[in-house]
């Protein structure tokens, strides 16, 4: 185990921002802290790097105890979701830093920053200033400034957060790559749920300060644990007054076995088509169709349709849950 | 952004022109107005020589104290934000609403020999009245929140993120002082030096109550020029009052100048 904290409390002014929460990270593993804004996901993050002292609770690295360890004796590499660049120093400069604590000699410094900026794609920038690079290269240079110190494990608050779409996707990728080939441990706090999902081998869902849930993305998102879990990680639909993810359902032909549903709207999201519908008796509910599946049927306001549950041929073959896998609250 | 149109062009620079422009460059007038054997003796007369001499030793005493003090509690006002750390927020801008003979009067209250504690200190034997620390003291109060109001800002728009993050990788709280927060808060901290410098050398109505304005002891280079004046001996007046321009003019060129060149290297650092 790489990370664990147990029984983890801390207020700020009254107000209980975590609420004795307790997990562990695995060896070279990538947690995504996932929850709404004012969870308690970057608090437990500065926790976790020293940043922010605990009110109780305990925090160990790599089995040893750092609860009262200052920031600076626990070796952790942290990225600020603002990238918090060193303004008045260069790029290479920045990289550097960490190594210069270190009293790393200044040839085999320059060596490792050039592997470093090398790594990071930033070699043509080495003597450029903050304010000269854009979000995606300031974001780099972060992780490059904090891999420097070889630390045994990252953390990184909201690291994508502050980039346009199309720089977050990539570099979504990239840092997942660039994760998988350190093997290093890293805690990634989120709010964003389809990121988490696309990044983590395993999430945490924090809200109002405890777990709600924790364990592969595909476990979760199939068996969240509570209703905001399933809220959260994705839409839900409901047939018959029991929740299912949308693409549960299917839409078929007036027949015995499904309820009847008569369509009130067709709305199309890119690849998938949105059939709101309306039942007899008045409750309603949505579907979500493949294009194609929506080309098959064609569904037109007005029209009549049945809904049913969709046959799950894949459920034998779901992920069994692993071993520290853990549910809080109460479950649907 | 549009241009300003002619007129307000013009209005501006009339504005400037008859507040600054002109009774400057009347001073400079005045002082080169006899010529430059005049204003060579006019420089070598003794008794300002002496002002000189004691307005430089309160400036070299009275700056660094400002700085200290400045960035230290503009730290803590930033940093450790309380109850107190406000009200000395607030406190420290009064020197600037104050009118000069008000601080000097009140220190006086307070220190002279029959004051508040002056005389505990009399009865150690120390005279901070009419000498060098009571000059020095009056100068530091008109010049206390020069260094802070340029620090504050600059340290709140920052953060502390940088500082945090130099933490983690390894650096303890001396070196993170010296290499990401004074290294950030530099130019501001340098800008509020060359104002406190200013106003050093160029205070007058504190200075006055204080030093008693003993001519060849306690007398400063304002308060030199003014007993010149007084006396009728103008054009030496305006040769101090040239000098003292001087200065400050200096002091701002050489801060603009050094501050706009690096400010186009690593625009990032400055306000």
């Amino acid at each position: 185990m790489a990370v664990s904290y147990s029984g983890v409390t801390k207020s700020f002014r009254g107000r209980l921002v975590l609420d004795g929460i307790s997990d562990v990270v695995n060896e070279g593993e990538l947690t995504a802290l996932l929850g709404p804004s004012g969870s308690g996901k970057s608090t437990l993050l500065k926790i976790i790097a020293g940043l922010t002292p605990l009110d109780s609770g305990r925090v160990s690295l790599a089995g040893k105890d750092v609860t009262n360890a200052p920031a600076r004796d626990r070796h952790i590499g942290f990225c600020f979701q603002d990238y918090a660049p060193f303004r008045h120093l260069s790029l290479r400069e920045n990289v550097a830093y960490g190594l210069k604590v270190q009293r790393v000699p200044r040839a085999q410094r320059q060596e490792q920053v050039n592997e470093l900026l090398r790594l990071v794609r930033l070699e043509d920038y080495a003597d450029q200033y903050p304010h000269q690079l854009s979000g995606g290269q300031r974001q780099r240079m972060a992780l490059a400034r904090a891999l420097a110190i070889k630390p045994d494990v990252l953390l990184l608050d909201e690291p994508f957060a502050a980039l346009d779409a199309q720089v977050r996707g990539e570099l979504r990728s990239w840092v997942r790559a660039l994760q998988q080939e350190l093997g290093i441990t890293t805690i990634l706090v989120t709010h964003d749920q389809v990121e988490a999902m696309e990044i983590a081998d395993r999430l945490v869902i924090l809200n109002e300060g405890r777990i709600e849930q924790a364990g592969r993305p595909a476990f979760v998102y199939d068996h969240p644990a509570t209703d905001f879990v399933a809220a959260f990680l994705g839409p839900i639909t409901s047939l018959g007054g029991i929740s299912y993810r949308p693409h549960e359902l299917e839409l078929v032909a007036i027949n015995d076995t499904a309820d009847a549903f008569t369509v009130r709207d067709v709305v199309r999201l890119g690849f998938e088509v949105r059939v709101v519908l309306k039942a007899d008796e008045g409750t309603s509910t949505w579907v979500q169709l493949t294009h194609d599946q929506a080309k098959q049927l064609n569904p037109k306001v007005g029209q009549r349709f049945g809904v049913r549950v969709r046959s799950r041929v894949d459920s034998s073959s779901q992920s069994a849950p692993s071993s520290h896998e853990t549910t809080h609250g109460s479950a649907t | 952004m549009k241009r300003p149109s002619l007129v307000l062009r013009c209005l501006v620079i009339f504005y400037v022109g008859a507040l600054l422009a002109l009774p400057l460059g009347f001073v400079f007038q005045q002082a080169f107005s006899h010529g430059w054997d005049q204003l060579w003796a006019a420089l070598h007369n003794h008794a300002m020589d002496l002002a000189i001499l004691l307005t430089a030793k309160v400036a070299i005493l009275a700056v660094p104290l400002n700085v200290l003090f400045g960035v230290g509690v503009s730290l803590w006002i930033v940093r450790h934000p309380s109850k107190l750390s406000r009200i000395v927020d607030v406190v420290i801008d009064v020197p600037l609403a104050l009118s000069p003979i008000i601080v000097g009067l009140v220190l006086e209250l307070a220190y002279a020999q029959n004051g508040w504690f002056g005389s505990t200190f009399a009865a150690l034997g120390l005279h901070v009245m009419f000498s060098y620390p009571a000059i020095v003291m009056a100068s530091v109060f008109v010049s206390l929140p020069l260094v802070s109001r340029q620090v504050i800002p600059l340290l709140r728009e920052i953060g502390d993120h940088q500082e945090q993050t130099a933490a983690t990788l390894g650096a303890k709280p001396t070196r993170i002082f010296f290499t990401i927060t004074l290294r950030s808060i530099a130019w501001a901290a340098a800008y509020g030096v060359t104002l406190t410098l200013a106003r050093v050398i160029g205070e007058y109505g504190a200075v006055l109550i204080v030093s008693g304005n003993i001519a060849l002891i306690t007398q400063t280079l304002t308060l030199n020029i003014g007993a010149n004046f007084e006396s009728f001996n103008s054009y030496q007046g305006f040769v101090g009052a040239l000098l003292l321009a001087l200065v400050s003019v200096l002091a701002l060129t050489v801060i603009g100048v050094a501050r706009h060149r690096l400010e186009r290297k690593r625009h990032g650092s400055f306000v």
